[in-house]
């Protein structure tokens, strides 16, 4: 398990590439459901990935676009719930 | 009291803002658009569209996130009597440059990033959402933001009912979408026909969560234009912004494809807690809920009022048959995929392959008959005689003239009349709400230039419809192509064209006649 903000970025990063993106960089800010880049299907992978990686659990409730709307703003999510 | 006679789309317009200019027409993120703005910047944006030289017959493109702005130019092109081709905003260059190809789109209304995203010259006029594109997409640009400010149309061209309203891409089998040709008669009859049994008021505060390119995200789009009443636009459908987006704004109605359910599912905890009151009907298209999420659905949200309409429809007859809420027992494991009656002012026949009217129990083919049977593939004559034939039924004096859909679906009725979905006689995928043909996924894996063969088909998973699974044999290289051609597949299609597997063969099974062996193939990894 990891835990350090670096690494959930990484790991995102990572994910995002291989599953979404293919070969091009994502910036961290860019965002991801309003522009299109990752449907609510791919999302919800994501949160799959998310949870066997660092063992958290996302509530129903922060399930949405504010959490998952760009890097940045998964990767607070994934660190604050490490905390 | 309807002001005008309902010919196009446009004239819905003008009943609604006659009848209530105030209220919100459609509601994006914090801003509320009323039925007044919506006539005035569409006037102002099809002004803009007449200058950039759109005629009368023209395909407008829109190419863009569902907006505000789509919505306004769906209305710009229908006023000018030009046809509006709303593109998937998940489509990649291959597919918009062939789009824009197939129907000669001359004009595209786009966000920027997704215009940029496109090849030299690939239209002549491109207005842009966002700061103005770099690249050489198309020769000039406007801003629609200044568009929408602008004088606009003094009035509405004329513009009758059997004009081309719009073109909706559906996927095709030669490997490139196709475009089913609607006439506005056949929107506006859609619309009349789906906010009668959806019994739609003004009252009505409808959650869009569907594409707009989709017939079915169209139709909730054009019943709350018809009902007058407001369109709330949901990019994002993430359980939490589901749940919020339902709350927050009261939703009356909802339509959605059986992924989006499962979604919705999701916030089942929350749900229960605190019930979508408000919520008056559910509607489903786009095939089958998993019995299990039916079942959660209805235990969610039935007891605080919501109904539940299971539908079917097909792109080249926009809606075909819903089952009302009352009998939404009738669809269960024993019973079968019960897709209920015809929509009204509609006939489905079940027809047998001796082109005979099937008896009560017996398989054959849908085949739809009404107002909503739409003009044809475009630039297809092939497609289009195969799929619109002369109706089977028709008296002989009436000779051929009246053209009814086939389907490609089997169905049987009961002997109460209710239609059971069977399956269909062709490869195609069902994945997300999307009908997928393999031959499309194929066509985008071939050109990845590293793949020699390719063999696409679909593989149950309730929770998306089918997985699209790809066979391969490669044309050099060793397995790490895959990882290329995966790349490849991500980066110039839409994410429900991207296989769930590829998986590598030195050589791959064919039939008798020499074909890629798609049946033996798919059910050789159906036995693992």
């Amino acid at each position: 398990m990891v835990s350090s903000n670096t690494d959930a970025r990484t790991a995102i990063r990572g994910w995002l590439q291989e599953n979404v993106t293919g070969g091009r960089d994502v910036p961290d800010d860019e965002p991801l459901i309003d522009n299109g880049v990752m449907t609510s299907l791919q999302t919800v992978e994501l949160v799959v990935f998310l949870e066997d990686t660092f063992g958290l659990v996302v509530e129903d409730e922060e399930f949405d676009e504010e959490n998952f709307g760009s890097i940045e703003a998964i990767a607070r999510l994934v660190e604050s719930k490490a905390a | 009291m309807r002001a005008r006679p309902e010919f196009t789309l446009h004239d819905l317009l003008h009943n609604s803002v006659a009848s209530d200019p105030h209220r919100p027409a459609v509601v994006d993120g914090d801003a509320h658009h009323s039925y007044e703005n919506l006539e005035r910047e569409s006037a102002a944006l099809g002004g803009a569209l007449a200058e950039a030289g759109v005629e009368r017959g023209d395909r407008v493109g829109v190419y863009m996130e569902k907006s505000w702005e789509a919505i306004v130019a769906m209305l710009a092109a229908s006023r000018l009597g030009a046809a509006y081709v709303n593109v998937n905003p998940q489509f990649k260059a291959p597919q918009v440059e062939y789009l824009a190809g197939d129907c000669d789109i001359r004009v595209m209304i786009g966000d920027t990033p997704k215009l940029e995203g496109l090849g030299p010259k690939t239209i002549q006029t491109a207005f842009y959402r966002g700061a103005r594109p770099e690249g050489h997409a198309a020769r000039s640009y406007v801003d629609v933001a200044e568009a929408l400010d602008g004088g606009g149309l003094a009035e509405d061209r004329k513009v009758s009912e059997s004009d081309l309203g719009t073109i909706l891409y559906t996927s095709g089998s030669t490997g490139m979408p196709k475009g089913v040709a609607t006439s506005q008669r056949n929107v506006v009859v859609g619309a009349q026909i789906v906010s009668t049994y959806l019994q739609n008021t003004s009252e009505d505060r409808i959650l869009s969560a569907l594409p707009l390119n989709f017939d079915a995200g169209m139709s909730q789009f054009t019943t709350s234009l018809r009902a007058g009443a407001t369109l709330y636009l949901l990019r994002s459908r993430l359980p939490g912004d589901l749940l919020k987006a339902l709350r927050r704004h009261e939703i009356t109605g909802l339509t959605g494809v059986p992924p989006l359910w499962a979604l919705l599912i999701r916030g089942a905890k929350s749900l229960r807690e605190n019930p979508p009151t408000h919520l008056r009907y559910l509607a489903n298209t786009g095939g089958r809920i998993p019995q299990a999420n039916l079942d959660e659905l209805r235990a969610l949200l039935e007891p605080a009022g919501t109904k539940i309409f299971l539908m079917y429809g097909l792109t080249e007859a926009f809606r075909s048959t819903y089952l009302p809420p009352e009998e939404i027992h009738r669809s269960s494991p024993e019973q079968g995929n019960c897709i209920g009656k015809a929509i009204p002012n509609t006939e489905i026949m079940v027809i047998t392959k001796g082109g005979q009217e099937a008896a009560p129990g017996e398989p054959g083919e849908l085949v739809h008959r009404g107002p909503t049977v739409a003009m044809g593939y475009w630039g297809n004559e092939e497609a289009t005689r195969r799929a619109y034939r002369p109706n089977p039924l028709a008296p002989p004096e009436l000779l051929d003239v009246e053209r009814v859909v086939y389907s490609g679906d089997t169905v049987k009725r009961d002997e109460e009349g209710y239609l059971y979905f069977l399956g269909r006689e062709d490869a195609m995928i069902k994945n997300q709400g999307y009908r997928l043909s393999p031959e499309e996924v194929e066509n985008l894996l071939l050109g990845s230039g590293l793949v020699h063969e390719a063999c696409a088909f679909g593989v149950e998973n309730p929770a998306v419809g089918q997985d699209v699974i790809a066979v391969i044999s490669l044309r050099d290289g060793g397995e790490e192509a895959v990882d290329k051609i995966r790349e490849y597949v991500i980066e110039n299609g839409p994410p429900y064209m991207v296989p769930r597997e590829i998986l590598v063969r030195d050589e791959l099974p064919k039939t008798g006649s020499g074909k890629i062996d798609r049946k033996g193939i798919s059910s050789a990894y159906a036995n693992g």
